[in-house]
């Protein structure tokens, strides 16, 4: 139990070092609400007088594609209907193209980069024995042996087998790695499989609750919840802890393999301007060029 | 379909195997001759039926067929299980797999002082970020280890010098490295 919902409810339960480096620059916006069933009533009766339009002109946006429209919908089932309002999401990141090609190469590299290959075999010079010639060159009628080791031998050593720590590290340029994380995104909003969500707060906290609502929407077998900070609320987080094909992230831990295995992406509107702005500040930065150009080394 | 059946005289004669024309011919012919010639004679039936009806030819009379050749799998009572392993199907939403690759963008959609190698824990610390081949490999772990080992694991460092010192020899004396293409 502690194991899965530590994922949620913050990874600082595996690996402090890394979450606080990473929120100390993030800013926590908003203070999560009390979230009892009369609360969230009251709350989703009165906030939601006017639908929720978030129409971004996008003025900086040098792209002719216009931009994309999407609901916005609530993960309250009380509410008087499911779309809450509309957003606008920016072209380039959202209506990029599609580049399977690209798509592929991220997926390879993310399975690749970490692999590493444990065979191993040993060597004539490893395998235990086989100090001593067998028997003398000559005079026995026999084929000639220095070793009983040999690669010829049963028992002898592999000449050319797989050696100990074998990696597949490398890196994709980052451009590839940037236009990778928008072609999937694109695709997946083409494909009707991307929903975007006021917050992940919930009324209840059963995992039947959230499979009735995926079920009921026609939200895939399997969904990633995408929110801008990697601390969840509490009843999403119950919810989903039984469920292993419900999936909780943060924008940081995104990736393209994840977005291709769950059925359905739902980010809430926090967590897609937070989308928009980092890969748009790549896009934009001065020495992308020499990002481009670095080679990793360790 | 005519069958030709290799017979011994003798035993021909006391099974009913029915001889046509030239074939009972040359059987009588041989029963008085004094020299023995083995008989060969064709078994041929007016209707399919009556072949069916017969049943199998009997072959190999009286040897002892060791092998397995009845049902699936062998007995198991005398003979061992073949190594046939049980299907095990892999729970493709266990935590690893369901959340496989979180975390590889950190450098993109984080706040950015992060590289995905310092966030790949599965890999050991002096192999994250690294690629090489044997001998680089063996050159690291000398750099970062050679002097622990050389205190707890002293047989290990020593085979480890030496094939270091193999492979030197190996890579450069009796390989090509790429820059034989361009010469």
């Amino acid at each position: 139990m502690a194991g899965a919902l530590s994922l949620a409810w913050g990874v600082t339960a595996h690996r402090p070092a890394l979450l606080r480096q990473v929120l100390r620059s993030f800013s926590v916006t908003a203070v999560r609400n009390q979230e009892t069933g009369a609360a969230v009533a009251a709350a989703s009766i009165d906030s939601r007088k006017s639908p929720l339009i978030l129409d971004e002109k996008f003025p900086d946006s040098n792209s002719i594609v216009v931009p994309r429209e999407a609901w916005i919908e609530t993960l309250d089932t009380s509410a008087a209907s499911t779309q809450v309002g509309l957003i606008h999401l920016h072209p380039q990141v959202f209506g990029a193209n599609p580049r399977l090609d690209l798509i592929h190469e991220n997926v390879t590299w993310q399975k690749k980069f970490r692999m590493v290959n444990y065979a191993h075999t040993k060597v004539r010079s490893e395998v235990r024995g086989g100090g001593k010639k067998p028997w003398p060159q000559k005079g026995l009628g026999r084929a000639r042996h220095g070793s009983i080791r040999s690669p010829l031998w049963r028992g002898g050593g592999v000449t050319h087998g797989p050696r100990a720590y074998t990696t597949h590290f490398y890196m994709l340029p980052f451009s590839k790695r940037l236009q990778g994380l928008t072609a999937t995104l694109s695709a997946k909003f083409a494909q009707d499989d991307l929903k975007i969500v006021e917050s992940l707060d919930m009324p209840s906290d059963e995992a039947g609750y959230l499979e009735q609502l995926c079920e009921n929407r026609r939200w895939g077998i399997s969904v990633l919840f995408v929110d801008d900070s990697d601390i969840m609320p509490r009843n999403i987080t119950l919810a989903s802890d039984t469920l292993r094909h419900m999936n909780l992230m943060p924008v940081y831990g995104l990736n393209v393999h994840s977005m291709l295995k769950h059925e359905t992406l739902v980010l809430t509107v926090a967590a897609v301007r937070r989308i928009e702005e980092r890969i748009l500040y790549h896009f934009r930065r001065p020495d992308l060029p020499k990002e481009n150009m670095k080679r990793f080394r360790m | 379909m005519a069958c030709a059946v290799k017979s011994l005289l003798g035993s021909l004669s006391r099974v009913a195997t029915p001889l046509y024309g030239a074939a009972a011919a040359a059987a009588a012919a041989a029963r008085t001759s004094q020299a023995w010639t083995p008989l060969v004679t064709s078994v041929r039936h007016r209707y399919h039926w009556q072949k069916m009806k017969k049943g199998p030819l009997l072959k190999n009379y009286g040897q002892n067929d060791i092998l397995h050749n009845k049902g699936l799998m062998p007995h198991i009572e005398h003979h061992k299980r073949l190594p046939i392993p049980l299907y095990r199907p892999k729970n493709n939403w266990a935590e690893k797999r369901a959340l496989f690759g979180q975390n590889d963008y950190i450098d993109i959609l984080g706040p950015g002082n992060l590289h995905p190698t310092k966030t790949a824990y599965s890999v050991p610390a002096w192999l994250r970020g690294f690629k090489g081949n044997e001998y680089q490999m063996l050159l690291r772990k000398k750099k970062l280890f050679g002097q622990q080992m050389a205190i707890y694991r002293p047989s290990k460092r020593r085979e480890m010098d030496k094939r270091i010192v193999w492979l030197y020899k190996y890579l450069n004396f009796k390989t090509k490295d790429y820059m034989w293409k361009k010469a």
